[in-house]
């Protein structure tokens, strides 16, 4: 979530009085807010913002606001989402192709202001992150700002062959065609992909003509320099959902507002049906009343609150009482904010402006039984009983590599079949390993150093791929045990399996048999697949639990491996069906 | 120690060897001479004395021999070949090809024998491969070797440096080497010179009072070493022997070498004890997959299909397959239903359209609270406690701080009674039993599937102020689409930094380290 840089003589500013950093830290709950550091010298505040769903927060104002609210008595009045509904000079008018393309555009006018440079610095600060992180790289929203004087009312918005429009781009001095500018300018190079194809592009113009800007790619340098100082403004935001292009309206222009800016309607009217019909008015006040139930915030909370120290809780949180009664409450939640979805999350807003330290703590009182799954306890077991022999035990990372799981262990010939990771990131972490031995070859081929002899053991998880199973794969627990020292050999390492079952399971009901195999990572002749037969009378009920030998010589070559090793590998989810 | 517990703790070997010094110093080579122990064990008991510091085996110099090699030996008797090839073609000229095919010559000697001929100038290849001499004078640099080789021969093969002439030590250095492609034909050997010297104290105070008790016992008339025993041996308690015996005393002070031992897995070790801790406080463990649909991994979560974090750059997708092949009803009409409008939740819903294709990808388990919620569709006690200790995998570059699969350990609580208060007393149970804290902090916080949230954080001992876990109660959205009716706290607790700290590590890779003699030496208490 977003980290941002604020001024703390600016914040100071907007809640209206002085305040200590440790004052900042106990407000920032208020906001889910992390205090990541202040530099005296530059007077900054770093800030994490942990709530996704609340983008009001990611900037000075939002933070200001919300702090002022539960400090202040006075709550602020937003008049300027209610708009005569006549007189409609100022007016976007959308074209039928941007619907496909990036099909939502809103916008207000700002006046009666004076762009501060700490105002200009925030604003472009909440511009990114709202346009990064909220709207995924401009995927979803992107923002614009320009002087409103040159601009000539109605505007429009609509799509055009990017070879066939040109305008001066911001941080460049010639004209360019939008083709030029996707594949020249570094905003164009970054954010291109935002579009499918790119044979109709946004452009949003005026009544001459003249080129605002290319949502959400760049803005034009004549309309769209604002500095430090410049007075009336138009902003605009674009996307592919109208909520949220209003919704982040709503948050640029209650922040102006809260620098003392006036906020002016835009209308915008539309070829195609929105969800806020044809003809839109913004700043909009999309947010409708939500009824909660005060039994329902008590259950919750777990404390009979009177009705009145909810209302309370929530109006200094910032939002409208609109009905009340002693059973239920109508709460209209303030218009820069879309995220009250569900009642419990109005729940959790009277938590927090209540304060989460007020709550007593109570244990859970009902009586629950603890265990272990059967697989863990039976894994214990064995790790009990290896830990017993001598052995080490070892964990490893799941995620191996072909290298490791193929190659080193001289199978490329029969390369056995893999989970493998789509999105790749580095080669090294690409396959969810099918087998833990080769983990515990990595542990080996670290360790040549390492006192002798070395027996050490994992139990874990791997990955066995099964196409015919819904996932096309199962979880298995393995248990993979290997010896090295000068000597190792077979009849040490079957010697622990005899042990093993020995301890295990009553010879008349589960014994296991060795089979030769030739498996290209052990020494033929050496090694064996451990069969096991169950319960059952017949030869059909013999499984195969796992793989017993003397590790190839070329397999420790490959691994750069100095001693001889044995192993082990053990099938325990399998094993764990033999016991009655 | 003292000069008898000195004594006592000596072995009898050792008693022989000092008592043969007589408390003097005594080279290395008499004592391999004196027979008074077999020679095998000799080195063996001057390592002991010269550990206990009774004596010290000093060099006192370097001694070359010379002495010759198997081949050394067959020429010394036979001639060198090079005078043998000489003298035959002195006789009569002959074609290299005769000499190759002739039996008279070792076959491996003849073509560097005609080689060192020839360099040496002796003789030369005339028309038609035809051997023939060229100076005669030149062969004494063989006949050189081959008296010295007859002289070694007539001293049993081996000489001191000393016994040589300059010319013939010369050919000894210069012969000892490879010769072509065939061994040397002599070895130089140096000797090193030692001595046993007694250490004043305590050796030779050990060895007088060896030598008086010695006079003692013979005096007495006893047997010496008789009645010393080293291993008790089961015959010797079959027969009663021991009886009779006393057993020599060992030196209990040296140093032994260290054994290999089974351990746990250190890491493992602080898991298993959080295992036991949250069995004991009335939590059953849950399993899941490693791979997982995004359906129970995110979806069922009521994390959006347009979620940021569910995208490429922060989840591994399965390459193949990459879809399952179902996921169960009514549970994947029910949460498409409560992404799109809520359902029957009094929710509003994302409002977006729920693409369930997206919902059967296959991806790497990235979170361990889908084990919960399968849990959730899977019949839960109620009321339940449930944790689970799962793997889990990230798309994040792996450096000290991030690990390409990690544990997350984490659970979910479920009951008619559960609450906000009752999420803060398990949080507050975890941060005592866990964390072994009494300071307790607990602040809102943002999951996208529970509401309230709030996250704990505890004063830890070394660390401070801490982020122990982040928990809170499941949205209605995500329990009633899966068929539980009553409330669910969930719950995570990141203990990776407590591990790390347990065990003394900086570097979260080492978790999983591959060296085996760091995850020995890793302590860690109860």
């Amino acid at each position: 979530m977003p980290t941002i840089l604020i001024k703390k003589m600016d914040l100071e500013t907007l809640i209206e009085k002085k305040i200590t950093i440790e004052e900042m830290e106990s407000y920032l709950p208020w906001v889910k807010g992390e205090f990541k550091g202040f530099d005296p010298k530059s007077d900054e505040l770093k800030i994490e913002l942990n709530d996704s769903n609340r983008p009001d927060l990611w900037c000075t104002e939002g933070i200001a606001r919300q702090i002022r609210l539960k400090t202040k008595t006075l709550r602020p009045k937003y008049p300027f989402y209610r708009h005569a509904s006549k007189n409609k000079p100022f007016k976007i008018i959308v074209e039928k192709g941007v619907e496909p393309v990036r099909p939502y555009i809103a916008a207000c006018r700002v006046s009666d202001f004076v762009m501060t440079e700490e105002a200009l610095a925030q604003f472009i600060q909440t511009q990114e992150k709202l346009a990064d992180v909220f709207g995924q790289k401009r995927k979803l929203l992107s923002i614009g700002i320009y002087h409103l004087e040159p601009v000539e009312f109605p505007l429009y918005y609509k799509t055009v062959n990017p070879e066939k429009a040109r305008f001066v781009p911001l941080g460049f001095e010639k004209e360019m065609t939008l083709k030029e500018i996707l594949e020249e300018h570094p905003k164009g190079k970054a954010f291109r992909n935002v579009f499918k194809n790119e044979d109709a592009v946004p452009l949003f113009v005026d009544q001459k003509g003249t080129v605002l800007s290319f949502p959400p790619i760049i803005n034009s340098r004549e309309a769209g320099e604002v500095k430090p100082g410049d007075q009336n403004l138009l902003v605009e935001v674009t996307g592919t959902d109208l909520r949220l292009v209003s919704l982040v309206l709503n948050i640029l222009a209650t922040n102006l507002y809260d620098r003392g800016a006036a906020i002016l309607p835009v209308t915008v009217s539309y070829p195609f049906k929105t969800p806020f019909g044809k003809e839109v008015s913004f700043p909009l006040e999309m947010e409708s009343p939500v009824t909660v139930q005060i039994k329902e915030i008590d259950r919750i909370l777990g404390e009979p609150f009177n009705g009145e120290k909810i209302k309370k809780a929530l109006t200094s949180y910032g939002h409208t009482i609109s009905k009340a009664s002693a059973a239920k409450l109508t709460v209209i939640p303030p218009p820069y904010r879309d995220d009250i979805i569900h009642t419990v999350d109005l729940v959790e807003d009277v938590a927090i402006s209540l304060g989460y330290d007020s709550f007593e703590p109570e244990m859970p009182k009902d009586f629950t039984r603890g265990g272990l799954s059967k697989i863990e306890t039976f894994s214990d077991t064995l790790r009990e009983y290896f830990i017993g022999a001598g052995f080490q035990e070892i964990i490893s990372n799941i995620l191996s590599s072909r290298e490791e799981l193929v190659y080193k262990m001289n199978l490329d010939g029969t390369p056995p079949p893999l989970v493998e990771i789509d999105n790749v990131m580095t080669a090294q972490f690409s396959i969810v390993r099918n087998q833990i031995l080769p983990s515990l070859l990595r542990v080996e081929a670290a360790s040549g150093k390492a006192f002798y002899p070395h027996q050490i053991f994992e139990i874990g998880e791997i990955a066995e791929k099964e196409l015919s199973l819904n996932t096309g794969s199962r979880t298995v627990v393995q248990l993979a045990l290997l010896v090295a020292h000068p000597t190792a050999s077979f009849s040490e390492i079957h010697s622990y399996l005899e042990t093993l079952f020995y301890y295990l399971f009553d010879p008349n009901v589960c014994r296991y048999e060795l089979k030769p195999v030739v498996q290209p990572s052990f020494i033929p002749g050496r090694s064996g697949e451990i069969g096991v037969h169950g319960p059952g009378k017949e030869e059909s009920s013999e499984k195969k639990v796992g793989l017993i030998g003397e590790i190839h010589p070329e397999v420790l070559e490959r691994w750069q491996i100095g001693v001889p090793c044995v192993s082990i590998t053990l099938d325990v989810t399998t094993l764990l069906t033999l016991f009655p | 120690m003292n000069l008898s517990e000195i004594i006592e703790a000596l072995h009898p070997l050792e008693k022989k060897v000092l008592l043969w010094t007589k408390g003097e110093p005594r080279s290395v080579e008499s004592l391999y001479q004196a027979n008074v122990i077999d020679s095998s064990q000799i080195e063996m008991v001057l390592g002991w004395l010269h550990t206990k510091q009774i004596c010290e085996v000093l060099e006192t110099g370097r001694e070359r021999y010379v002495s010759l090699t198997p081949p050394g030996e067959q020429y010394a008797k036979n001639g060198l070949p090079e005078i043998r090839i000489f003298n035959r073609i002195d006789k009569s000229p002959t074609t290299i090809k005769e000499i190759q095919t002739s039996s008279e010559f070792e076959p491996d000697e003849k073509s560097s024998a005609i080689g060192a001929l020839k360099e040496a100038g002796a003789v030369q290849i005339g028309p038609g491969g035809i051997l023939q001499v060229k100076n005669r004078e030149v062969l004494t640099q063989f006949t050189k070797i081959e008296s010295l080789l007859k002289k070694l021969s007539d001293h049993k093969g081996r000489l001191h440096f000393q016994e040589l002439t300059e010319v013939e030590t010369l050919i000894a250095e210069q012969y000892s080497h490879k010769r072509g492609k065939s061994k040397g034909l002599v070895r130089v050997d140096e000797e090193i010179k030692r001595n046993l010297v007694p250490v004043p104290v305590p050796g030779r105070l050990v060895i007088e009072e060896l030598i008086k008790s010695a006079h003692q016992k013979e005096a007495a008339g006893a047997p010496e070493g008789a009645k010393e025993f080293s291993l008790l041996t089961p015959d010797m308690l079959k027969d009663g022997s021991w009886r009779t015996q006393t057993p020599r005393k060992y030196n209990i002070h040296l140093r032994p070498s260290r054994i290999t031992v089974g351990k746990k897995h250190p890491y493992k070790q602080f898991l298993d004890l959080l295992k036991s801790k949250l069995v004991g406080l009335g939590f059953m463990e849950m399993r899941g997959e490693l791979i997982e649909t995004e359906f129970w991994n995110n979806d069922s979560l009521f994390m959006p299909q347009f979620h940021p974090a569910r995208d490429i750059h922060d989840v591994y997708f399965v390459k193949d397959p990459p879809y399952a092949g179902e996921i169960p009803q009514p549970y994947l009409k029910q949460v498409s239903e409560v992404h799109q409008n809520g359902w029957k939740t009094g929710s509003r819903g994302w409002r977006y359209t729920f693409d369930e294709e997206r919902a059967k990808r296959l991806i790497l388990r990235s979170q361990g609270t889908a084990v919960s919620a399968r849990k959730l569709a899977g019949n839960p006690e109620i009321p339940g406690k449930y944790f689970s200790i799962a793997r889990c995998f990230r798309y994040d570059q792996v450096d000290a701080t991030h690990a390409s699969d990690f544990f997350q350990i984490e659970g979910i609580v479920l009951g008619e009674k559960i609450n906000f208060k009752t999420l803060l007393g398990l949080l507050h149970l975890f941060a005592r039993e866990v964390a072994r804290a009494t300071e307790v902090k607990f602040l809102p916080a943002y999951f996208p599937f529970t509401e309230p949230s709030v996250e704990v954080h505890v004063k830890h001992p070394q660390l401070g102020w801490m982020e122990l876990g982040g928990a809170g109660l499941f949205r209605p959205e995500v329990t009633l689409p899966l068929g539980v009716e009553v409330p669910v706290i969930a719950w995570g607790l990141g203990l990776d930094r407590m591990a790390m700290m347990a065990l003394d590590i900086k570097d979260i890779r080492d978790l999983f380290s591959a060296d085996l003699e760091l995850i020995r030496s890793k302590k860690i208490a109860g």
